[in-house]
């Protein structure tokens, strides 16, 4: 079993958040791994990612992120995360991570994603030059997801974004904003690769629970939805499954 | 809702959105007569007062009722279970 502690959208400002801190520094007896959904800071700015970086201090797990929509604001993405890569955090875009707890290895595969809505109700990379970079950007995002998710060879895979894959986790929004809440193109990509659980924040309003059309779960993480510091996801191998494993083994044998 | 009270609604959620003591995409806002109310959760004390300062200077001379909320955070929940 592997143990995942997840939150998004902690929008931090230049001053450490005393209570989080409290809460995070015991995280490890909860979790074996901390994952950020994105909206680390208010608006990007560095005193904000420097601020989050001194209250990561504490947490005795690894720590892997994405940005949000928030941390790019003031154009100094790089230098975020330069900045939390320099504290110890593992930044994700288009990249993956694996880890290995307990005998057993988890693979985070992460992008911040972003939106277009979802099918039946979504834009196309049609018209103007700005609509096609808009859809075309999230293809880009929702591909190297699936390259990095299909590459990782390990017992549990994970997908860590900030856009919402699906319509259930936002739930509770305004439906004329789901267009820049997610995109289906990621959870296509998703399901298509294959994962055990899916993190995304983003939909303050929204649901924790959902699932992707294949049945893929995932979890809204976004702290103002949560209302706590964390939640956590413990990954169980299925029995069955790892019975069929060894028989398999004992066959090639 | 009037014309005017839809283009001051949208001013300030764009002011809400873009002002850097603020940032935030999610408050709700209402004007009725000429009160406007502020409502959701904001993550601090600051944050609650810069959005109530903003909105009094994109709408001058309107009454601004700040109901915003600070959020609540409690204990981490029991974990859930996933099988693989």
């Amino acid at each position: 079993m592997i143990r995942v502690a997840a939150v998004g959208d902690v929008h931090f400002s230049d001053t450490p958040d005393k209570k989080l801190g409290e809460y995070w520094s015991r995280l490890h007896e909860q979790a074996d791994l901390f994952l950020l959904a994105g909206d680390l800071t208010t608006h990007g700015g560095l005193d904000q990612a420097r601020a989050l970086a001194s209250q990561l201090e504490s947490v005795q797990v690894p720590v892997l992120a994405v940005l949000g929509n928030h941390d790019y604001h003031s154009d100094q993405s790089d230098r975020i995360c330069r900045l939390m890569e320099e504290a110890g955090v593992t930044m994700l875009e288009g990249s993956s991570a694996i880890l290995a707890v307990n005998g057993e290895t988890i693979g985070i595969a992460g992008t911040s994603g972003f939106g277009g809505g979802f099918a039946g109700a979504c834009g196309s990379a049609f018209g103007e030059r700005a609509m096609k970079a808009f859809i075309h950007h999230t293809e880009r995002l929702a591909f190297g997801l699936e390259k990095s998710l299909t590459e990782m060879k390990t017992d549990f895979r994970v997908a860590l974004l900030h856009y919402s894959p699906i319509k259930d986790t936002i739930a509770g929004e305004r439906l004329e904003i789901y267009p820049f809440l997610g995109s289906y193109l990621l959870a296509e990509a998703i399901d298509r690769a294959g994962a055990d659980l899916v993190i995304h924040g983003h939909a303050h309003h929204g649901q924790e629970k959902g699932v992707t059309a294949r049945g893929i779960p995932v979890r809204n993480v976004a702290f103002p939805m949560l209302h706590r510091p964390y939640a956590v996801y413990d990954l169980e191998r299925n029995p069955a499954a790892i019975a069929i494993s060894s028989e398999s083994d004992l066959v090639r044998a | 809702m009037n014309a005017d009270y839809q283009y001051l609604v949208a001013k300030i959620q764009g002011a809400l959105a873009e002002d850097p003591r603020v940032n935030m995409l999610d408050i709700k806002i209402m004007v009725i007569q000429n009160r406007v109310h502020i409502m959701g959760e904001v993550l601090s004390e600051e944050r609650r007062a810069a959005a109530g300062a903003v909105v009094s200077a994109v709408a001058p001379g309107i009454e601004v009722r700040n109901e915003l909320r600070i959020l609540d955070v409690s204990s981490p929940a029991e974990p859930e279970v996933i099988i693989d």
